[in-house]
C-alpha cells in the first residue's frame, strides 16, 4: 500500500516536472519506459531505480554540457500495445533519449517508432536477439543477448557430463529464446537431449511434467523462463522425488524463488550477469543506493544506471544532443561504466558481455562456480 | 510394468487436479442452476480463499503455533469465512441489482467484478508470487529402486478425501435439508417458489455462500499442493473449473464432479503422453467435441423449450 | 422495522470488515527467503473501519436515503420532459450530426498531437471490433466470448502474407477479412446447435485454441516471438517512413518535396482506420435494414416464433457469425499495420471481454452508443495514467456500476416504431 502511495507521488511530481520542463529549455529529457504495474512490475522497479539514481547523480555533478537531465517516466505494463502508445507519447513530449523498454516484446514494436522518429533508445533489460538484428541505427542495449547467455549455460552444463538433459521453457520470447540457444549448443556438443518442451506461463500444476521427466530419467534440467514457474517445478520435483539438477537464466535468479521452492532451491545453477554491485569500484554507488533504501543487487539496476550514463557520455563525446550524432559517438568510443568498459558493435550490441554461472542456495545467497 | 506405473502416476496427477477443479466447479454449477448466470468472479473468490488461508497460516507461525491440525483447521475456517462473506457481498452488490435483466448484463457485471477483485488483491498484497508452505509432506512410493517409481503423496490423499467429504456433504445437504429442498425448488422455478413462500433472495445468497466456501477449501488445498499463489491464478483456475462444469452439464452437481475429473485426467494425460503445450487445446477441444454430441453436457438435462 | 434495519446494517458492516480487513490490513511480504505478515499502516486500517461505519450508516438509513434520492431524481427528470419528436425528423437530425462528426474527425488530426492521433487510431480499431461484435451479440443475440480469435486471424493473415510473399496492406485488407469470415463460418457450423451459455464457453475455448496454436506453431508464426517488420500502408506506392523500405516505392515526403515528419504516417493510418470504421458502420447499418438484419433480430427475440415464420436458423446465425468475423479481420489488419509487430499476447481473453464490454456499455445493437463506449473504454484508462495502479480497479468497478445503474447502455438502440398519441 505504501509503495503505491510513493508511486503516486512520483507520478504527480514527474508530471509537475514535465510542466516545468516546458518552460525551461536548458534541459535534456530522458524518457524511462518500463512496467510500473502488472505482473513483472518488480523488474520495472529495478530499472526505474537505477535510471533515477544515475540522473540524480549526473545532475548533482552539473549535468551534461551545462544542462540538467529530467526524467520522464512511462508505464508500458509490458504490453506491446501500450508500449506503442508510450512510444508515441515520447515523440509527443519531445523526448530524444529513451532508457527502456524492459520486455523484449514491448521493446521491439516501440523501437520501430524510435528509429523512425530519430530517438535514441538504450534498453537495459531486453535480451532478444531480434531487436538489434534489423540494422537500426539508434537502438542500443546494456545487457547481453539470449544468444550469448544460452551458450554460456550450455557450455557449463556440458562440462558436467550430463547423461540426459531435459530442456523446458515457458513459451515466451525470452524463455524460449534462451532454451533454444541452450539446446542448439548442447546438440552441437553431442549431449543427449531427452526432451524439449514448453509449459504455460502462469500455470501452477507441473506434476505431469515432473512425472515425465522422472520417466525420461533425466539428470539435468534446463529451464528457460522466470522464477515463479521454476520455483514450482523445483518444489514439485522435490516432492515427487525427481533426482536432477536444475539450471536457469537470470530471470530465475531472484530471492522470491526461495520463498516458493524452499529447500528445493539448493544447488540450482543460474547464469547471471556478474554481480556488478559486488565490484570494488562500484562500492560508492552501492552505498548511494542503500542510503536511499533501495536494493542495487537486482540484475537490471546497474544496467539501467549504465544506460543513462552512456547516453550522457555519448552526448559529451558528440558535443551535441542530436541522437544520430550521439549514436555515432557511442559506436566509435569506449566508455567506463558500472557494468565495465563498454564498446559497441555495428548492431548496437555490447561487444562483450560476460555471464557467470552461480550456484543458488536455499537461504537466497549465491556463490560463483567457475 | 514401468509404463503401467507411469500411466497410474499420470492418472493420480490428473485426478488430484480434477477433484479440485470439481470443488471450484460446484460454485459455477450451483449458481448457474439457480439463476442461470455465469459467475465469472468465482475464480477470484477461490483466489481470495487461498490468500486468506496463507495469511492465517503465516499469522499462526508468527505467533509460534505449529500444531498441524490446529493450523489447518484455523486456516480452513478463516478462508471459508472470508470467502463466503465475499461471495455474499459480490452477489448483493453486483448481481442482485441486475437479476432478471437481459442475460448479458449479469455477465458483464461478473467480468467487471472479476477484474475488480483481481486488482483489489493485487493492490493490497502485491503482484508477486508468494510461496505457500507445504504443511503435509511425505507419501507412499511404489516400484523398485532404480527404475521409475510411482509416488502418492499424503497431500494428494488429503485432497481426494476432502473432496469426497465435501461432495457427499453437499449432496446430503441438497437432498435432505430444508434449505437444500428450497434450493432445488428455486432452481426449478424461481417464480413459483416465490409464490409458495420461499424466500428466494435468501436461497440465492445461500448458494453463493456455499459455492464460495467450497472454493475456499479448494484454495487452501491447492495452495499447499502447488506451492505458490498470486492474484491472477484464480482467473485461470476459474476458467478451467467453468469448463469442467459445462462439460459435466452445467447445473448438475454430479456433473461438475465428473467434468472436473475428466478435465483433470485429460490434461495430465496430454502433458504426459503428448506435450504440455497442447494441454489447453486438448481440454477445450474435448469440451467442443462433447458439446457437439451432447449439447447440454454429459449429465445435463436436455432443455425443454416451452412455448 | 428499525430493529430489523439495525440488525441488517450491523450484519453488512461486519461483512465489510471481514472481506476488507484480512486482505487489506495484513500484508504478506517476502522478506529475504521467508514470508512474513506485517500489519498495514494506520491509515489503511482506519479507512477499513471507516468503510464499515459508512456501510452501517447507509444500511441503517437506507430507506430515508433512497427515498430522498428518488425524490431528487424525479424532480430532475420531471423538468426535462419534452415533446417526443417525430421519428423521421429525429433520424434526419441524427444523420446530420453523424456526418458532422465524421467531417470533424477527418480534419481533427491535423491540429492535435501525434499521441492523440495514435490513440484515436486505437479507438477506431475498437470501434470496428465492437461494431462487428455488435452484429453477433447485439443483433443476433449469440453470446460470443472468443471474438478476439477473428481479430487475430486478420492480424496474422497480414503479418504472414507480408512476411512470406511481400503482399501489401491494400491486398491483405480484403484477404484478412475474408479469411476471418471463413473462420467465422467454420466455427459457426458446429456450434449452431448450442444455446446461450454453452455457445459462450465454446467460443471462449475456440479463442483460446487459436491463441495457443499461434503461440505453439513457431515455425510458421514465430510463436511467442511474434512477427515483426510488418509494413505500413502505402498511398499509391508512396511510403511514409524516413527511408523507403521496398524496391520500386517512393517516399511520401520526397514526392511532395516536404520535410519528413513522422506525423504523416500516423495521420495516414488514422485516416485509413477512420474510412474503414465508417465503411463498417455504413455496411452494418445497411444490413440492419435488410431482411437479413431483421431476421437476426427476430431470431434474437424469439427463436421459435422466427422459425415458425419460415426463417432458416442455420442461414441466419451463420450470416451473423460470418459478417461479425469479417469486420474483426478488418480491424486485425489495421492493428497489425499500426503496431508493426504482433504476438499472441495481444489476443488474450481479456481483449474479448473488453470488446464485449464496449458493446454492452454502448447499448446492445446501437451504433452510436458503441462508438461512444469504444471512446470511453479506450481513452479513460489513458487519461488515468497518473493513477496507473488503480486503473484496472476502477475499470472493473465502473463495469459493475454501469450494469447496475444503466444496464441499457449509454445509448440504447431505438427501433423504428410509431407512437400513438395519448388521448386524454
Amino acid at each position: 500500500m505504501k509503495t503505491s502511495v510513493k508511486k503516486l507521488v512520483t507520478a504527480v511530481s514527474t508530471s509537475v516536472a514535465l510542466m516545468a520542463a516546458g518552460n525551461a529549455a536548458a534541459e535534456i529529457q530522458i524518457g524511462i519506459a518500463g512496467p510500473m504495474t502488472g505482473p513483472v512490475a518488480q523488474y520495472g522497479d529495478m530499472q526505474f531505480s537505477g535510471a533515477r539514481m544515475a540522473i540524480e547523480q549526473i545532475n548533482a555533478n552539473g549535468g551534461v554540457m551545462g544542462e540538467q537531465l529530467v526524467a520522464v517516466e512511462y508505464d508500458d505494463v509490458c504490453d506491446p500495445k501500450q508500449a506503442v502508445t508510450v512510444a508515441n507519447s515520447m515523440v509527443n513530449d519531445g523526448v530524444q533519449f529513451v532508457i527502456g523498454h524492459l520486455c523484449s516484446s514491448s521493446t521491439q514494436p516501440a523501437s520501430d517508432i524510435y528509429e523512425d522518429e530519430g530517438i535514441l533508445m538504450v534498453t537495459p533489460a531486453s535480451t532478444s536477439p531480434d531487436i538489434t538484428e534489423r540494422g537500426y541505427e539508434l537502438v542500443f542495449r546494456t545487457i547481453g543477448l539470449d544468444s550469448m547467455q544460452g551458450p554460456v549455460a550450455a557450455n557449463y552444463l556440458a562440462s558436467l557430463n550430463p547423461e540426459r538433459v531435459a530442456i523446458v521453457h515457458d513459451k515466451q520470447q525470452y524463455g524460449e529464446g534462451i532454451a533454444t540457444a541452450v539446446r542448439d549448443t548442447l546438440e552441437a556438443k553431442g549431449v543427449e537431449i531427452a526432451m524439449f518442451e514448453g509449459i504455460t506461463a502462469g500455470d501452477k500444476d507441473f506434476s505431469s511434467l515432473v512425472t515425465k521427466m522422472k520417466q525420461a530419467d533425466v539428470d539435468f534440467v534446463y529451464y528457460g523462463g522466470y522464477h515463479p514457474e521454476l520455483g514450482l517445478i523445483l518444489r514439485q520435483a522435490g516432492q515427487a522425488g525427481l533426482d536432477a539438477r536444475f539450471m536457469g537464466p537470470e530471470g530465475v535468479g531472484n530471492k522470491d524463488i526461495n520463498t516458493i521452492a524452499g529447500e528445493a532451491a539448493e544447488g540450482l545453477l543460474v547464469t547471471l550477469p556478474p554481480s556488478f554491485d559486488q565490484k570494488a569500484e562500484n562500492q560508492a554507488l552501492v552505498k548511494a543506493f542503500q542510503d536511499k533504501g533501495e536494493d542495487p543487487s537486482g540484475p537490471f539496476v546497474l544496467t539501467s544506471y549504465a544506460a543513462v550514463q552512456l547516453v550522457v557520455d555519448g552526448i559529451k563525446q558528440a558535443e551535441s544532443t542530436d541522437p544520430f550524432e550521439v549514436a555515432q559517438a557511442l559506436r566509435s568510443g569506449s566508455f567506463e561504466t558500472p557494468i565495465g568498459t563498454v564498446q559497441y558493435d555495428e548492431a548496437g550490441d555490447l561487444q562483450s558481455f560476460e555471464f557467470v554461472v552461480y550456484e543458488w542456495h536455499s537461504d537466497g545467497s549465491k556463490t560463483p562456480v567457475n | 510394468m514401468q509404463d503401467l506405473l507411469y500411466f497410474f502416476q499420470q492418472l493420480i496427477n490428473g485426478l488430484t487436479i480434477g477433484s479440485t477443479y470439481a470443488l471450484i466447479a460446484i460454485g459455477y454449477t450451483m449458481v448457474y442452476g439457480i439463476i442461470g448466470m455465469i459467475n465469472f468472479a468465482h475464480g477470484e473468490i477461490y483466489m481470495i480463499g487461498a490468500y486468506t488461508a496463507l495469511i492465517a497460516i503465516t499469522g499462526l507461525a508468527t505467533l509460534g503455533i505449529a500444531w498441524l491440525p490446529l493450523v489447518l483447521l484455523v486456516a480452513l475456517v478463516c478462508a471459508m469465512i472470508v470467502s463466503s462473506s465475499m461471495g455474499w457481498a459480490v452477489e448483493r452488490v453486483a448481481y442482485r441489482p441486475v437479476r432478471g435483466r437481459h442475460r448479458l448484463i449479469p455477465l458483464i457485471s461478473a467480468i467487471g467484478m472479476s477484474i475488480f477483485l483481481q486488482n483489489y488483491v493485487h493492490l493490497a498484497q502485491g503482484s508477486r508470487n508468494i510461496g505457500f508452505p507445504s504443511l503435509i509432506q511425505g507419501g507412499f512410493t511404489f516400484g523398485s529402486e532404480g527404475s521409475f517409481q510411482m509416488s502418492l503423496s499424503y497431500m494428494q490423499i488429503t485432497i481426494f478425501i476432502t473432496t469426497l467429504i465435501c461432495m457427499t456433504a453437499l449432496s446430503l445437504f441438497i437432498s435432505r435439508s430444508r434449505i437444500g429442498r428450497a434450493c432445488r425448488a428455486v432452481s426449478q422455478d424461481l417464480g413459483m417458489a416465490n409464490l409458495l413462500g420461499i424466500d428466494t433472495n435468501r436461497i440465492i445468497s445461500a448458494t453463493f455462500v456455499i459455492g464460495a466456501a467450497l472454493a475456499a477449501v479448494a484454495g487452501l488445498l491447492l495452495g499447499m499442493y502447488y506451492g505458490s499463489i498470486d492474484p491472477l491464478f484464480g482467473f485461470i483456475a476459474g476458467l478451467k473449473a467453468f469448463t469442467a462444469a459445462v462439460l459435466g452439464g452445467i447445473g448438475s452437481i454430479p456433473g461438475a464432479m465428473l467434468g472436473g475429473l475428466i478435465l483433470g485426467v485429460a490434461e495430465s494425460m496430454t502433458s504426459g503422453y503428448l506435450s504440455g503445450e497442447y494441454k489447453d487445446v486438448v481440454s477445450f477441444g474435448l469440451l467442443i467435441l462433447i458439446l457437439l454430441f451432447k449439447p447440454t453436457g454429459l449429465l445435463g438435462k436436455p432443455e425443454v423449450e416451452k412455448i | 422495522m428499525p430493529a430489523q434495519n439495525f440488525k441488517h446494517a450491523l450484519f453488512c458492516a461486519v461483512i465489510t470488515l471481514i472481506i476488507a480487513y484480512p486482505i487489506l490490513g495484513l500484508n504478506l511480504e517476502a522478506q529475504g527467503i521467508n514470508v512474513t505478515l506485517t500489519g498495514a499502516d494506520t491509515f489503511t486500517i482506519v479507512s477499513v473501519f471507516l468503510a464499515a461505519v459508512v456501510v452501517f450508516l447507509f444500511q441503517l438509513f437506507r430507506d430515508n436515503i433512497m427515498g430522498s434520492l428518488q425524490g431528487a431524481l424525479s424532480g430532475l427528470s420531471s423538468g426535462s420532459q419534452k415533446e417526443p419528436m417525430a421519428e423521421n425528423k429525429r433520424a434526419k437530425i441524427e444523420s446530420w450530426v453523424l456526418t458532422g462528426i465524421v467531417v470533424l474527425a477527418l480534419f481533427w488530426p491535423f491540429f492535435v498531437s501525434r499521441g492523440a492521433v495514435d490513440l484515436a487510431t486505437l479507438v477506431l480499431i475498437y470501434v470496428m471490433l465492437a461494431l462487428g461484435l455488435n452484429v453477433v451479440v447485439g443483433l443476433a443475440g449469440l453470446l460470443d466470448l472468443g471474438y478476439v480469435a477473428f481479430y487475430a486471424v486478420g492480424a496474422y493473415t497480414f503479418a504472414l502474407l507480408s512476411q512470406y510473399t511481400g503482399i501489401s496492406f491494400w491486398v491483405s485488407l480484403p484477404l484478412g477479412a475474408l479469411l476471418a469470415a471463413l473462420f467465422g463460418l467454420v466455427l459457426g457450423f458446429p456450434v449452431l446447435r448450442l444455446r446461450g451459455d454453452y455457445l459462450a464457453i465454446v467460443t471462449l475455448g475456440f479463442g483460446e485454441i487459436i491463441r495457443i496454436l499461434l503461440n505453439n506453431w513457431t515455425s510458421l508464426t514465430g510463436g511467442p516471438n511474434g512477427i515483426g517488420g510488418i509494413p505500413d500502408p502505402t498511398l499509391f506506392g508512396m511510403e511514409f517512413g524516413r527511408r523507403v523500405k521496398e524496391e520500386g516505392n517512393t517516399s511520401f515526403h520526397e514526392t511532395f518535396g516536404i520535410a519528413y515528419s513522422g506525423e504523416h504516417k500516423v495521420i495516414f493510418l488514422y485516416l485509413i482506420a477512420l474510412v474503414l470504421a465508417v465503411f463498417t458502420a455504413l455496411v452494418i447499418r445497411r444490413f440492419m435494414r435488410m431482411p437479413v438484419g431483421r431476421a437476426w433480430e427476430a431470431l434474437r427475440e424469439d427463436e421459435i416464433a422466427a422459425r415458425s415464420l419460415g426463417l432458416s436458423r442455420t442461414a441466419v446465425k451463420l450470416s451473423a457469425f460470418t459478417i461479425g468475423a469479417f469486420f474483426a479481420g478488418f480491424a486485425g489488419t489495421v492493428f497489425a499495420s499500426k503496431q508493426g509487430f504482433i504476438s499472441p499476447e495481444s489476443f488474450v481473453f481479456l481483449e474479448s471481454a473488453i470488446i464485449l464490454a464496449i458493446v454492452v456499455l454502448g447499448g446492445m445493437g446501437s451504433q452510436i452508443g458503441v462508438v461512444l463506449a469504444a471512446i470511453a473504454v479506450t481513452i479513460l484508462p489513458e487519461l488515468a495514467r497518473e493513477f496507473s495502479e488503480y486503473r484496472m480497479l476502477v475499470f472493473g468497478a465502473a463495469m459493475v456500476l454501469m450494469m447496475v445503474w444503466r444496464p441499457q447502455g449509454l445509448m440504447p438502440m431505438r427501433r423504428i416504431h410509431i407512437e400513438l398519441n395519448k388521448q386524454d
